[in-house]
C-alpha cells in the first residue's frame, strides 16, 4: 500500500520531466529530418556517443560533474525559494580560488587539495551571500542581483588570470594560470579515460544533500520557508538565517563544480574553459526538471551531458550539426517553463477551489 | 410553469469519493435559493458544476426548460449565470466602472468608452440600487463596496442567476445587512439567486426555499417559511446542537500585559496606538471590531511577527518586548493565525510537514537534528483522529485539505503546544458546525484549565459566547472594554462603528 504510494507520487513527478524529453526527442526528429537525414540513424550515432562504449560513458559522466553540482547547488536555493541564477559566476570564482589555494598554498597534495576544496566552497558561498546579504538588506531582488554578479566574478577571474596570477611559462600568454603540481591533482577514477575523482564527489553531494533535505530539521527549515516564507516565519524559523545559510551552500557547491574541474580536469584556470561549455546553466536546467530534487537533479544533469556529447558524437559522424543538441535543450526549456505556468494555473484554480466553501 | 434552473440527480465522483451524491434543485424567476451545508458538504462542487467548472459524473441541467451542457465558466456566463466567488477578482489599479465593464467593454471606433462605461455602471447602480462610485479606484474601496462591484459585474454581464460564495464571511454587521437587502431586491427584480452559506441566521432573513446538503447529499428541502434556524442546524449536522459547557469564575493572575503598544508612531494614523490590555490566567479576552481596525497588527505585535515602535510586552511578568518568534513560542506564546493559507500553513509541504512547525525542534522529534519522522507521525494521527481532520494520508498536500480540515489541523497543533497563552484569531472561520463546538470546547478547556486566551473574531456571537471580558478595537485604538456580563451586541455594534459606548443605549433602536 505504501510502496503503492511512493510508486505513484515518484511516477508522477516523473512524468511531466518525462513528457518533456520525449517531446524534446519528437522535435530533434522533426528538424532532424527537414535536415534529410535519417532519425533513427542519427538518434542511434547519438546514443553511441553518449553511452555507445566504456569510453563514451565515462565521458558523458566527465561532462556531467559540474553539470551536477551545479544543478544540485541551485537545488537547494530553490528548496529554500529562492531563484539563484548565480551559479556561473559561483562556479567561476570557486575554480579561480581552488587553483589559487592549490597553487601558492604550501604543503603535500592532500593539503594542496583539501585547501583548494576549502578555497572553492568558500569564494562560490561567499559571493552567493553577497547577492544574499543584498536582498536581505536592501531588498535587491536576489534574481537580478545573482545574475548580474555573473558578470562581475566572470570578469574578475578573467582579470586575474590575464594579470596578476598568468601563466608565463608558455609562449602563447593564454589566459590561465599556471599547470598545478600533479599532487594536487583529483585521481582519474580509470587510467585512460578523463572522468575523475570528482563525479563520485557530486554524487555524494546529491544524495547528502537529499538526506539533509528530507530527515533533518536544517531541510525542513528550508523547505518550509521555499513552500511559505510567512509560514516559516509565523512557525519561528529565522528567515534571514536559513536565506543566508542556504544561499551560502548553494554558492558554495557551485564554487565545488569549479574546483573539481580544476583539480580533476584541466589543472589549471583557464579562462572560458567553465563558462564557454555553459555548464551553469545546463545545471539550472538539471535543477528545473528535477523539480530541484537533488537525486532526479543528478539523473537529469547527467542525461544533458549525455545528449551534449552525443550530439558531439553526432556530428563526428553525420552531416547532422551540433545545433540539434541546441534544438531539443531548446525545447526543454520551453517545456520547463510551460511546467512552471502550468503548475501556477494549477495552483491559482486550486486557491480558488479552497477559498471556496467547498 | 417551467423552472429557471433545474438540476437533477447530479452527481460527481473523485476517484472513490462522492462529492455529490443525486443532488437536484429547482430555482424559479425572483427566488431566493439557499443552499446550506457544512464544509465538503459539496456546495461548491455543485456550483461548480452549474457554473461549467467541472463536468458532472451523471445529472442533467436545464435552463428554462432546455437541457443544457457547460464546459466552462464562459459557457455559464453566455447563459445568464453569474457568480460571486468569496475572493474578489478585481484589479485594484482599476477604478470602479472599469472593473465592471472589464472583458466587454464598450467601445467607439475599436477604442475603450470610458464614458459609456461610466454610464452603463451608473444606470446598473440606480436600477438595482446599489451604491457604489463608478470613479473611485477598486484599490480604494472597502470590501463591502468590492463585493458590490463584483455583484455589479455580473449583472452587467446580464445575468439572471446568480450565484453568491459564503458572500457574507467578510462583511461587518451593517454592510451583511445591506447585502440582504439588496438580495432580497434583485430578486423582486426578477433575478434569481443561489446563496451559499452556513450561516443560518442569513438564510432565515433572505431565501425563499432552502436545500441542505451534508455528505454530498440532500438532507433537507424547505420553504423558509415552513421551518426554522433549529430545524436546519439539525439537517445539516445531523444531530442535535450541544450548548457550551459551563464555565466557573475563574481569578488569575495577570499572564500577558500589552503596555502602550504603538506601531506606526511616525504616521498621522498609526495602525496601533497605544493599545493596552491584560490577560489573565483563566481568561478568555476576545477582542471584536470590524477587520483592519488593527487586529491583526495586534496579534503580530504579540506573536513577534511585527516590531513595535513603543510601548511593551510581558509575558508572566517577564518582558518579551523585542525577542524572536522562536523566543516567544518557547516562553509559551502559541497562536491561531487569522489566515490559515498566508500565515499558518505550507499548501505544498505534506500535513505531517504541516504539523511538525514548531514540534520539530523538540527533544521528543529531534535527535541530533535529525527528524523522528515516525514518533511524530503519531501525534499527528492523534490529531486526525481527535478532530476528525478528514484527509486521503498524512502524506497529502496540505493544499489539498478543505479549508476547515486545515483549520482543524492548525487548531490542533496549535493547542498541542500546551502552552500557557494562546492566541486564537478567527479560530473557527470556515470550518463547519460539528468542528466549531469542538474548537470551542476546547478553548473553553484551555480557559479552565488555568490557561489565558486572547480570541480574536470577526463573529461577534463567537465573541460574545466565549469571552469573558470584551475588548472593542477601532482605528488601532481599544475603543472600550466590556465585561462579559454588560456585553450585548447593541453596545459592541456601537463601538465597533467607532461610537462611544454611553451611545449604545440611546442609539440602539437606530441599529437594529
Amino acid at each position: 500500500m505504501k510502496l503503492q504510494r511512493i510508486l505513484q507520487q515518484s511516477f508522477k513527478s516523473l512524468a511531466q520531466p518525462l513528457l518533456a524529453v520525449l517531446i524534446g526527442i519528437l522535435t530533434g526528429a522533426l528538424a532532424i529530418s527537414f535536415i534529410g537525414e535519417s532519425v533513427w540513424d542519427t538518434y542511434k550515432v547519438m546514443w553511441n556517443g553518449a553511452f555507445g562504449s566504456f569510453y563514451f560513458v565515462t565521458a558523458t559522466l566527465a561532462r556531467a560533474t559540474p553539470i551536477i553540482f551545479i544543478g544540485v547547488g541551485l537545488a537547494l536555493a530553490f528548496r529554500a525559494g529562492v531563484f539563484n541564477l548565480g551559479a556561473e559566476g559561483q562556479m567561476v570564482l570557486g575554480a579561480v580560488a581552488a587553483a589559487l589555494a592549490a597553487l601558492f598554498i604550501p604543503g603535500p597534495g592532500i593539503v594542496k587539495i583539501l585547501s583548494a576544496l576549502a578555497a572553492g566552497i568558500l569564494a562560490g558561498g561567499l559571493w552567493a551571500l553577497l547577492a544574499a546579504w543584498m536582498e536581505a538588506r536592501f531588498k535587491i531582488q536576489l534574481l537580478i542581483s545573482t545574475l548580474l554578479l555573473n558578470y562581475v566574478a566572470v570578469l574578475f577571474a578573467g582579470y586575474l588570470v590575464a594579470q596578476p596570477f598568468q601563466d608565463k611559462t608558455g609562449s602563447a600568454a593564454l589566459a590561465q594560470t599556471s599547470m598545478l603540481g600533479q599532487a594536487a591533482w583529483l585521481p582519474k577514477l580509470f587510467p585512460g579515460m578523463s572522468l575523475h575523482f570528482g563525479f563520485i564527489m557530486a554524487i555524494i553531494c546529491a544524495i547528502i544533500l537529499y538526506f539533509i533535505l528530507r530527515f533533518t530539521s536544517a531541510g525542513y527549515e528550508v523547505r518550509m520557508l521555499g513552500h511559505n516564507p510567512f509560514f516559516a516565519e509565523y512557525g519561528g524559523i529565522n528567515k534571514t538565517k536559513v536565506l543566508f545559510v542556504s544561499m551560502f551552500f548553494s554558492g558554495g557547491i557551485a564554487g565545488l563544480a569549479g574546483t573539481a574541474e580544476v583539480l580533476g580536469s584541466q589543472y589549471r584556470y583557464v579562462e572560458g574553459a567553465l563558462t564557454v561549455p555553459g555548464y551553469a546553466w545546463t545545471g539550472l536546467m538539471a535543477a528545473l526538471l528535477a523539480n530541484s530534487n537533488p537525486l532526479g537533479t543528478a539523473v537529469a544533469a547527467i542525461l544533458l551531458a549525455a545528449l551534449q556529447t552525443g550530439a558531439m558524437g553526432m556530428e563526428r559522424n553525420t552531416e547532422v550539426p551540433l545545433e540539434i543538441a541546441s534544438v531539443i535543450q531548446g525545447v526543454l526549456i520551453l517545456f520547463i517553463s510551460a511546467k512552471f505556468t502550468f503548475n501556477w494555473w494549477n495552483l491559482r484554480k486550486k486557491a480558488g477551489a479552497a477559498n471556496g466553501s467547498v | 410553469m417551467t423552472y429557471r434552473l433545474e438540476m437533477n440527480d447530479m452527481t460527481k465522483k473523485y476517484g472513490d469519493f462522492l462529492a455529490n451524491d443525486g443532488v437536484s434543485i429547482k430555482l424559479k424567476k425572483g427566488e431566493v435559493l439557499a443552499i446550506v451545508g457544512e464544509n465538503g458538504a459539496g456546495k461548491t462542487t455543485l456550483m461548480r458544476m452549474l457554473y461549467g467548472l467541472e463536468q458532472p459524473t451523471s445529472g442533467e441541467i436545464f435552463l428554462n426548460g432546455k437541457s443544457v451542457h457547460f464546459t466552462g465558466p464562459e459557457d455559464g456566463i453566455e447563459h445568464g449565470i453569474g457568480m460571486v466567488h468569496q475572493h474578489f477578482m478585481l484589479f485594484p489599479d482599476f477604478t470602479v466602472a472599469e472593473n465592471i465593464v472589464i472583458g466587454r467593454e464598450p467601445k467607439s471606433y475599436g477604442f475603450f468608452n470610458r464614458k459609456a462605461a461610466s454610464e452603463a455602471v451608473q444606470k446598473l447602480v440606480e436600477q438595482y440600487r446599489i451604491s457604489v462610485n463608478p470613479a473611485r479606484k477598486a484599490g480604494d474601496c472597502s470590501v463591502g463596496e468590492q463585493q458590490r462591484i463584483e455583484i455589479l459585474k455580473v449583472l452587467y454581464q446580464g445575468a439572471d442567476i446568480i450565484i453568491l460564495d459564503e458572500p457574507t464571511a467578510v462583511l461587518t454587521p451593517a454592510e451583511v445587512d445591506e447585502l440582504l437587502n439588496t438580495v432580497r431586491f434583485l430578486a423582486s427584480q426578477g433575478k434569481s439567486i443561489i446563496l451559499i452559506t452556513h450561516k443560518l441566521r442569513e438564510v432565515m432573513k433572505v431565501a425563499d426555499q432552502i436545500t441542505v446538503l451534508r455528505n454530498g447529499r440532500v438532507t433537507g428541502q424547505v420553504k423558509k417559511a415552513e421551518t426554522t434556524a433549529d430545524e436546519l442546524a439539525q439537517l445539516m449536522v445531523g444531530r442535535e446542537l450541544q450548548e457550551l459547557s459551563e464555565r466557573d469564575q475563574l481569578e488569575g493572575a495577570p499572564l500577558l500585559e500589552v503596555k502602550e503598544i504603538t506601531i506606526g508612531i511616525n504616521s498621522s494614523k498609526p495602525v496601533l496606538d497605544n493599545v493596552s490590555l491584560m490577560v489573565n490566567r483563566g481568561e478568555i479576552l476576545g477582542i471584536a471590531g470590524v477587520s483592519g481596525n488593527g487586529q491583526s497588527e495586534l496579534i503580530q505585535a504579540i506573536s513577534g511577527l511585527k516590531k513595535v515602535d513603543a510601548g511593551s510586552i510581558l509575558l508572566d511578568s517577564k518582558d518579551v518586548t523585542g525577542t524572536t518568534v522562536a523566543f516567544r513560542r518557547n516562553a509559551g506564546i502559541s497562536h491561531i493565525p487569522e489566515d490559515r493559507y498566508l500565515w499558518g500553513a505550507a499548501k505544498e509541504g505534506s500535513i505531517v510537514d504541516n504539523g511538525l512547525m514548531g514540534y520539530y525542534k523538540q527533544k521528543k522529534f529531534n535527535r541530533n537534528s535529525v527528524l523522528l519522522k515516525n514518533a511524530f507521525r503519531s501525534k499527528v494521527s492523534g490529531w486526525i483522529s481527535r478532530f476528525e481532520i478528514k484527509a486521503a494520508s498524512m502524506d497529502d498536500q496540505a493544499g489539498n485539505l478543505s479549508g476547515g480540515n486545515l483549520q482543524k489541523l492548525i487548531v490542533a497543533r496549535e493547542l498541542g503546544f500546551e502552552t500557557d497563552f494562546l492566541i486564537a484569531a478567527e479560530p473557527t472561520r470556515g470550518v463547519d458546525i460539528g468542528a466549531m463546538e469542538y474548537i470551542h470546547e476546547a478553548l473553553l478547556a484551555k480557559r479552565n484549565n488555568g490557561d489565558g486566551i486572547l480570541l480574536v473574531s470577526s463573529e461577534l456571537s463567537e465573541i460574545m459566547a466565549l469571552s469573558d471580558r470584551i475588548a472593542v478595537m477601532y482605528e488601532g485604538k481599544i475603543a472600550g472594554l466590556l465585561d462579559r456580563k454588560d456585553a450585548t451586541e447593541e453596545k459592541l455594534s456601537v463601538l465597533m462603528a467607532g461610537g462611544k459606548e454611553n451611545e449604545a443605549s440611546k442609539n440602539t433602536a437606530a441599529i437594529v
